[in-house]
């Protein structure tokens, strides 16, 4: 039976309910006319993303090479790099670094979520905060992401209300702009009291050792900023050669994920210095003093040599895909495993090895391929799929 | 393959792919029912260009009824795999599934099989002879391929090939979107030397359809629903909105957003609708909500599938004042013959 029935039902429910179809009717459409506006605003973006594919595919076939190279920058630039062959190596050097009884902040990163990160750092004894808001409604009802980039896009402002009463033991309106003030202020101190601030990057410029991070709230900038302690978790996939090309994957990236211009893009290469007294180079100022970056392979180097499912790896996440697909519509995050939809198949079978989940998952995809048309990267998701259900029914 | 090793196949597909390995049909039917929706149609002796009918237009009379089952079984959160439907659901819930295949084979059409008659109707009128291979026409075996099994799809390509040549088959008309796009892409990588020309109805009207040959019998507002594998997987986006253009009478409208490449699937992809019947449901809905909203008294699309589908969508929503009709009838009924 390759449908699990516990998925079945999810997914049954998830569509039955009706509420997240309204909510992502909603959505879909605004992501159709922000996108469009993006794209008419900046049409050279068009034109970019054919040279990014380009970028991409020849990043993917070094990413060894390049997570060295990117390692030898970092450690020049005074910050440590790691390299992590397994999930259970990046656990286990980043809970080294992090320890138990700390305070962590946390920006919102799928590679965290795929090696689950927060529970690991959790059942240490650490306190970790998700800090991106949508992230922090999620982690707050115990559930799981419904989307890449809208974490909790399934929830009306009314259940964030009652969340928020809860939280704070006083009683919460649902009016968002009340809302979104409640949830700074229930942020704003962790940030400057954590120990550790984790983080992951949309590109990464080997050349440099630089980490690109595309964000709208802020709490990136302060959670990567105020506490000692910077630790950014990395997928290899995440690398390029260098600054210029990480630009133009930075800037294909945003427009994709429907912003003209996001409003902060945080680029760091190495801890906070000053050379001020005496021109003596002290680390640690206003930044933090110690920043650590792990390089994450987890089955990428061996999805790589897979001449059509290495494509999963040419992703930006910029999410376009999960607003084109018809069955994501009905049941958003629920088709899907840590990374959703169709090309969520591919990661599921081929990363985080969910073989049950991964077939369940190929055989929910319609191929209809209006994801393709969408993509920047035009990741020929319906090819992908038919490759996978040929490995799971000839293997 | 041993059944027993598709294991990870859900059992609604495997049932297809051994009626398609023993029948040369998805549906397992016997020899005396295929090609009865060709009877008294006059053929070209010549075979050298074949119409290819395909199943899916030609047994959508048995789909449609075993497709509402499947449906109902998942309502009833019965596990909705066609096998364990077929076994024992239908008479717990009344269906006569026998009765169904006697009908086929009784009348051999009825369902959308008017659309093949219709479509080799408007191509003798556009003046395209082609031949048909009747019942031995063989089955592409697409279905094999959606569902993962390559290597049964290849052996059953070589098959088919086998047949094409023994005939002298030199080129392919196909109307079921699925069968084309296998027969012309599919194809290639599966059999060595394999070289028959293989052409879509529409690219065959779109190429010869002029001005005031075609005139609907009244003024109309068309929507036309691309099927995925049309629009996307084969690129013909232009030509079925040329042919609705040339045709009088018929004024073209489109969607908002989803229509040509953006087109919203009908919910019956890749065999979907035997694996999530509820869902599969749900997104026809969706589509006709999308079309309808156009305003338009005819949705033309030209997929069994699809047709099937969008007529269940329209069911549910009981748009009665809508049509759903194949490209091929439209064409059909514009014929300035009369």
């Amino acid at each position: 039976m390759s449908i699990s029935k516990d998925y079945r039902k999810e997914l049954r429910n998830a569509a039955g309910s009706g509420r997240i179809r309204l909510a992502l009717s909603r959505a879909i459409k605004s992501y159709r006319v922000n996108t469009d506006n993006a794209l008419k605003r900046f049409p050279h973006t068009v034109k970019m993303a054919e040279e990014v594919r380009l970028i991409k595919e020849a990043s993917i076939q070094q990413m060894a090479e390049l997570a060295r190279k990117a390692g030898r920058s970092i450690e020049e630039n005074k910050g440590k790099s790691h390299f992590a062959r397994t999930a259970g190596d990046a656990l286990r050097i980043i809970g080294d670094i992090v320890g138990n009884k700390s305070l962590v902040v946390k920006a919102k990163s799928m590679t965290a979520e795929e090696i689950r990160l927060r529970e690991h750092l959790e059942e240490a004894g650490n306190e970790v905060y998700e800090t991106d808001l949508g992230e922090f409604i999620i982690q707050k009802l115990g559930q799981r992401p419904m989307h890449i980039l809208s974490p909790a896009i399934h929830v009306p402002r009314e259940d964030v209300a009652e969340l928020f009463t809860q939280i704070t033991g006083s009683k919460q309106q649902p009016d968002i702009d009340k809302l979104v003030a409640t949830a700074r202020e229930l942020l704003r101190e962790k940030f400057f009291k954590a120990d550790v601030g984790i983080s992951s990057a949309n590109v990464v410029s080997a050349d440099t050792g630089t980490l690109f991070m595309i964000e709208n709230e802020g709490n990136i900038r302060l959670a990567t900023g105020a506490p000692p302690v910077h630790i950014a978790l990395v997928g290899l996939e995440k690398l390029v050669p260098t600054l210029e090309e990480a630009f133009k994957v930075a800037e294909v990236t945003w427009r994709y994920a429907n912003y003209s211009v996001p409003s902060y893009v945080s680029l760091v290469s190495g801890p906070s210095k000053t050379g001020d007294i005496e021109k003596v180079t002290t680390y640690g100022v206003h930044g933090p003093r110690e920043f650590h970056v792990i390089f994450l392979d987890d089955g990428r180097t061996q999805l790589a040599k897979d001449p059509v499912l290495r494509q999963a790896l040419y992703c930006l996440r910029c999410g376009g895909c999960l607003y084109e697909c018809p069955v994501f519509g009905l049941t958003a995050g629920y088709f899907g495993d840590k990374y959703f939809a169709g090309i969520g198949a591919v990661w599921a079978a081929e990363v985080t090895r969910n073989m049950e989940k991964a077939s369940s998952m190929a055989y929910t995809c319609l191929t209809c391929g209006r994801c393709k048309v969408r993509c920047p990267m035009k990741i020929d998701v319906p090819e992908m799929i038919l490759a996978l259900r040929k490995s799971i029914a000839e293997p | 393959m041993k059944k027993n090793e598709r294991n990870l196949v859900p059992p609604g597909l495997s049932y297809i792919a051994d009626n398609i390995g023993s029948r040369d049909n998805i549906l397992g039917l016997p020899v005396e029912a295929r090609a009865k929706w060709a009877e008294g149609i006059e053929f070209s002796r010549d075979k050298s260009t074949i119409f290819f009918a395909g199943c899916g237009y030609q047994y959508s009379s048995m789909l449609e009824p075993l497709v509402t089952l499947v449906r109902t079984a998942d309502r009833m959160s019965i596990d909705p795999d066609l096998p364990v439907v077929l076994a024992g659901i239908p008479k717990k819930m009344g269906v006569d599934v026998a009765g169904i295949y006697t009908k086929v084979l009784a009348h051999g059409d009825g369902g959308d099989s008017g659309v093949l008659r219709d479509a080799v109707g408007v191509l003798k009128y556009l003046g395209i002879s082609v031949g048909y291979l009747g019942v031995e026409e063989p089955c592409c075996g697409a279905p094999l391929y959606h569902m993962g099994l390559r290597r049964e799809f290849a052996v059953n390509a070589g098959k088919t090939v086998d047949r094409f040549r023994s005939h002298g088959v030199r080129k392919i008309v196909s109307i079921v979107p699925s069968c084309t796009h296998a027969l012309r892409t599919l194809f290639a990588p599966a059999v060595p030397g394999y070289d028959i020309e293989v052409r879509h109805f529409i690219e065959e009207v779109a190429d010869k359809i002029r001005p005031g040959q075609f005139r609907y019998p009244h003024n109309v507002k068309v929507a036309y629903h691309d099927p995925c594998q049309l629009g996307r997987y084969m690129g013909l986006i232009e030509q079925p909105r040329r042919i609705l253009r040339a045709v009088e009478n018929v004024e073209l409208t489109e969607p908002e957003w989803t229509s040509g490449e953006w087109s919203t699937c009908c919910g019956g992809g890749g065999g979907f609708e035997v694996v999530f019947p509820d869902m599969s449901q749900m997104l026809a809905e969706g589509r006709i909500r999308e079309l309808a909203d156009t305003g338009a008294d005819v949705i033309a699309t030209q997929c069994p599938g699809c047709l099937m589908q969008l007529k269940s969508g329209l069911k549910a929503l009981k748009k009665d004042k809508i049509e759903v009709i194949d490209l091929a009838t439209l064409l059909a009924r514009s014929m300035n013959t009369k």
